[in-house]
C-alpha cells in the first residue's frame, strides 16, 4: 500500500489528459454499488470495473479490477468482490469507490510513461505492453519537447515494432495516431511541469486511432 | 550560430599574453613544463612565469607575484596549491584577467564539502570580477594555428577537427592519435570540473568557429542537461557533432517510473539524449576517432555502397568473404558489379582463382603484373554500382611479391587514382608481420588525404556513421523547408 496525497485517480488523471486533447477510454467514480449500476447502463456494457483509492497503485495485484461485465447483475456482483478483496489487502485504504469505464475492444497494447530524469529533466518512454516491455525491456526513450518526427523514430527504435505492423491476423496499428499521442502528452507535460509521473498503461492501439485504457498521474 | 562566443573566448584560444603561475625554475613542476612547452611550440604572444621562488626558466625571468606582471594577462594557467587559489583569483581580478584555467586539482571531484565549497567561492569571485574559469583539475587550452599545446607535447597541424573533453588523459589521446593518423584539429579543450565554463559553452564556440568543421566529444557528465541538449540540437544540424559519453551517472530514484522504474537507466537516456539531439554516438577512443578521421577527410557521405577490394594478392578470397560480412554487418551495401566490368575483368585477370562479384578478389593479377592490377582496381572504381571503394592492402603479403618498389608504386597509384575522380578510396591496412612498412604506407596514403583503418569493421563503421549523419542532415533541412 502507498500513501501518497500526490497520485490522481485514474478518474482525475484521465479528465485532465482529455482535457489535453490525449485520447482516452472515458472512465466515471461510482461511489456505491447502485450508482455504478446506473453508470453502466448509461456507458453501455461491456463495462470494467477499477477500484479508485489513492492508496492502492497495482489495482488488478489486490482483486481491484473486474472485466468484461456485461449486465447490471454482474456489475452488482462485481462491486461487491472488489470492495471486500481491496478491504482485505489494504484495511487502512481510502476507499473513494470503483471507476466504471465501456470495456474497450482488443488492440495492439502499448505503454507511454513519463519520468523526470535528474540531469534531462522530464523523458518520455515508449514501448510494447505486457512481457516485452516488463522481461525485455524493450523500450525507447525521448527527452520532452518530443517532435513529431522524434515520436516517429522513438516508435520505430523499439524490437518489437514489427508487432505494431500487424501479425498473424491481427490488424495494424496506426503508427501516425501513436505518433500523436506521444507528441501530446509531451505537450501535456511542458504545460503541466508540476507533474512528476505520468503512465499510461495499456494504449490500445488501432488502425485507425489509439486510446489510453488506464492513467495515472502522480504530482511533484 | 553563438556568434557572441568568438568574441568571448578570444582570449581563451588566441591570448595576447599568458601567465603561468606555479611556474618555478625546478622544470619538473606542471607550471614549469607549461612554460616550456609554450616555449618550444613557439608562442607568439607573451609569457610570464610566476613563483614566490622567482629565478628563471626557459629563458624568462619569473616573477613573484601575478599583480607584478608589467604587461595586460589575458590568460591565466594555474597549478598552485589548492589553499592559494582564492587569494590568486583575487590577483587576477586586481590584474584585469579574462580566463583563468585550474589545473590545480582536489575539488568537488574529491566529493567533499570543503572542495564544493571552495569551488563555489572561486565561482563568486570569477563572476564579480567578469572573469571566465576552465576547470578546475583540467589541462585547458590546446590550439595549434595560435602554438598552444597540451602540457609536454607539441602543437600538432592545424585542421577542421575541434573537440571538448573532460578528461584531460583523453584529451591527450586525441591529440596524440591525431599526430598518427592525420586528424588535424583546430582547437580542443579539456575543462575537467567545468565549474564556470563547461561542455555546453565551448560546443557553442566550436560551432561558431569558422575554422571547425567537425566536432569530437568526450563527456562524462553533465551539470546542466537541459542546456546540453539544447545546444547539440542545435549545433547538430549545422556541423557533425561526433559523441563518446563515458562512465555512468546515477539513475537515482526519481528517474525510475512508476510501473518500470527498473527500466530507466541513465545510460539509457543518455544514448536517446544524443540521438534526439543529432549527434553522433561511439562508444571508445578507437571510434571516436575513426568517425572523425572520415568526418575530416571525406566531408560528406556519398552514399553506403561499397565495392570491396578483398585481395590484391595471394590469400584475398578468405579476405574477401570476411571483409563483406565485416562491411553488411555494419551497414554497407555490397552491389555486383556490373556485368560489364565483370566481362572486362575476366578478360583482365582470368576467371579461374578470381571473385568477380562483389567483395572482389583480384589477387591473380599477382601473374600478370603491376599494370594489370592497376587496370583492374581502375574498373572497379569507375564502375556505376559502387558509391565508395574499400581497399584491403595486406602489406605482409604483399611485400614478398612486389618487393618495397612495387608497394610504392601501388600506393602512388592509389594516390593518382584516388585524385583523378571523385569516388572515395578507403584503404584498409591489416597489422601484421611488416609493421615498419606498413606504418610508412599508412603515413603516406593519410598525408594523401586517403583514410586508413586496421580493419574492415572499424572503416565500415565510420564510413556508415558519415552516411547516416549526411542523410539525417538532408532530412531534417528538408523538413525546415516544408515548414
Amino acid at each position: 500500500m502507498v500513501k501518497n496525497q500526490n497520485f490522481l485517480t485514474e478518474v482525475e488523471s484521465k479528465q485532465l489528459l482529455e482535457k489535453a486533447g490525449i485520447p482516452v477510454v472515458e472512465a466515471k467514480l461510482a461511489r456505491s454499488k447502485k450508482e455504478a449500476i446506473s453508470m453502466s447502463r448509461e456507458m453501455g456494457f461491456p463495462v470494467v470495473l477499477k477500484i479508485s483509492s489513492p492508496n492502492v497503485v497495482h489495482k488488478s495485484d489486490s482483486g481491484g479490477v473486474e472485466l468484461g461485465l456485461t449486465n447490471a447483475t454482474q456489475v452488482g456482483k462485481a462491486y461487491g468482490q472488489i470492495m471486500s478483496s481491496v478491504k482485505q489487502a489494504y484495511p487502512e485504504a481510502q476507499i473513494d469507490g470503483v471507476s466504471i469505464q465501456t470495456m474497450a475492444p482488443p488492440g495492439v497494447e502499448v505503454i507511454v510513461g513519463m519520468s523526470k530524469d535528474p540531469q534531462f529533466g522530464p523523458v518520455l518512454m515508449f514501448g510494447l505492453g505486457g512481457i516485452l516491455v516488463e522481461v525485455l525491456k524493450d523500450v525507447s526513450f525521448r527527452i520532452v519537447p518530443v517532435t513529431e518526427r522524434d515520436a516517429h523514430e522513438m516508435i520505430k527504435e523499439i524490437k518489437g515494432y514489427p508487432v505494431l505492423e500487424g501479425y498473424r491476423g491481427q490488424k495494424p496499428a496506426s503508427i501516425p495516431a501513436l505518433e500523436k499521442l506521444i507528441v501530446k502528452v509531451s505537450q501535456f507535460i511542458e504545460n503541466n511541469p508540476q507533474i512528476k509521473e505520468l503512465d499510461l498503461n495499456p494504449v490500445f492501439a488501432y488502425p485507425d486511432k489509439a486510446v489510453a485504457v488506464d492513467a495515472r498521474i502522480i504530482l511533484e | 550560430m553563438f556568434e557572441e562566443k568568438l568574441k568571448e573566448f578570444e582570449p581563451i584560444f588566441y591570448p595576447k599574453s599568458i601567465a603561468v603561475v606555479g611556474a618555478s625554475a625546478a622544470s619538473t613542476k606542471a607550471g614549469s613544463v607549461w612554460v616550456s612547452s609554450l616555449k618550444s611550440a613557439g608562442f607568439p604572444g607573451i609569457i610570464y612565469p610566476v613563483s614566490s621562488g622567482g629565478g628563471r626558466i626557459a629563458d624568462l625571468e619569473i616573477l613573484p607575484n601575478l599583480r607584478l606582471v608589467p604587461g595586460e594577462v589575458d590568460y591565466v594557467i594555474v597549478s598552485v596549491p589548492r589553499h592559494s587559489v582564492l587569494e590568486l583569483l583575487d590577483d587576477c581580478v586586481a590584474k584585469n584577467v579574462k580566463a583563468v584555467q585550474f589545473f590545480t586539482a582536489g575539488f568537488s571531484e574529491m566529493d567533499t564539502q570543503q572542495g564544493r565549497k571552495l569551488e563555489e567561492q572561486m565561482l563568486e569571485k570569477a563572476r564579480q570580477g567578469n572573469m571566465r574559469i576552465i576547470g578546475p583539475n583540467c589541462i585547458g587550452v590546446y590550439c595549434p594555428e595560435h602554438r598552444i599545446p597540451f602540457p609536454m607535447g607539441t602543437p600538432g597541424e592545424s585542421g577542421p577537427v575541434g573537440f571538448v573533453s573532460q578528461s584531460g588523459g583523453i584529451a591527450t589521446k586525441l591529440v596524440t592519435i591525431g599526430m598518427t593518423r592525420h586528424i588535424n584539429y583546430s582547437k580542443g579543450v579539456s575543462f575537467g570540473n567545468g565549474i564556470d565554463l563547461d561542455a555546453s559553452d565551448f560546443l557553442q564556440y566550436l560551432a561558431a568557429d569558422p575554422k571547425t568543421k567537425v566536432i569530437g566529444a568526450y563527456l562524462e557528465g553533465t551539470r546542466d542537461g537541459a542546456r546540453l541538449f539544447s545546444t547539440m540540437k542545435q549545433i547538430a544540424k549545422t556541423k557533425p557533432l561526433v559523441v563518446w559519453k563515458g562512465g555512468r551517472t546515477e539513475a537515482g530514484a526519481q528517474a525510475a517510473m512508476s510501473h518500470t522504474g527498473s527500466l530507466v537507466s541513465s545510460a539509457a537516456i543518455w544514448s536517446s539524449m544524443l540521438k534526439q539531439a543529432g549527434a553522433i554516438t561511439v562508444r571508445s577512443l578507437e571510434e571516436l576517432t575513426d568517425t572523425l578521421l572520415v568526418f575530416q577527410q571525406l566531408g560528406h557521405g556519398q552514399g553506403t555502397r561499397a565495392a570491396i577490394i578483398g585481395g590484391l594478392a595471394d590469400g584475398g578470397g578468405g579476405n574477401s568473404v570476411a571483409a563483406g560480412d565485416a562491411c553488411m554487418e555494419n551497414g554497407l551495401k555490397i552491389p555486383p558489379l556490373s556485368f560489364e566490368t565483370k566481362q572486362k575483368l575476366i578478360e583482365l585477370v582470368g576467371e579461374v582463382g578470381s571473385i568477380l562479384r562483389n567483395p572482389v578478389d583480384v589477387s591473380q593479377a599477382q601473374f600478370r603484373g603491376l599494370s594489370t592490377l592497376f587496370q583492374a582496381i581502375d574498373l572497379i572504381v569507375r564502375d556505376a554500382a559502387s558509391d565508395i571503394v574499400l581497399l584491403q592492402e595486406d602489406v605482409e603479403i604483399l611485400l614478398p611479391i612486389y618487393s618495397r618498389k612495387g608497394l610504392e608504386e601501388i600506393n602512388e597509384f592509389l594516390i593518382e587514382l584516388a585524385r583523378r575522380q571523385n569516388k572515395p578510396i578507403i584503404v584498409v591496412l591489416p597489422p601484421g608481420s611488416v609493421e615498419v612498412e606498413r606504418l610508412e604506407i599508412e603515413q603516406i596514403l593519410l598525408a594523401a588525404s586517403i583514410p586508413v583503418f586496421c580493419s574492415m569493421e572499424r572503416a565500415a563503421e565510420a564510413i556508415y556513421k558519415l552516411d547516416q549523419y549526411s542523410r539525417w542532415q538532408e532530412a531534417k533541412q528538408s523538413q525546415s523547408q516544408k515548414t
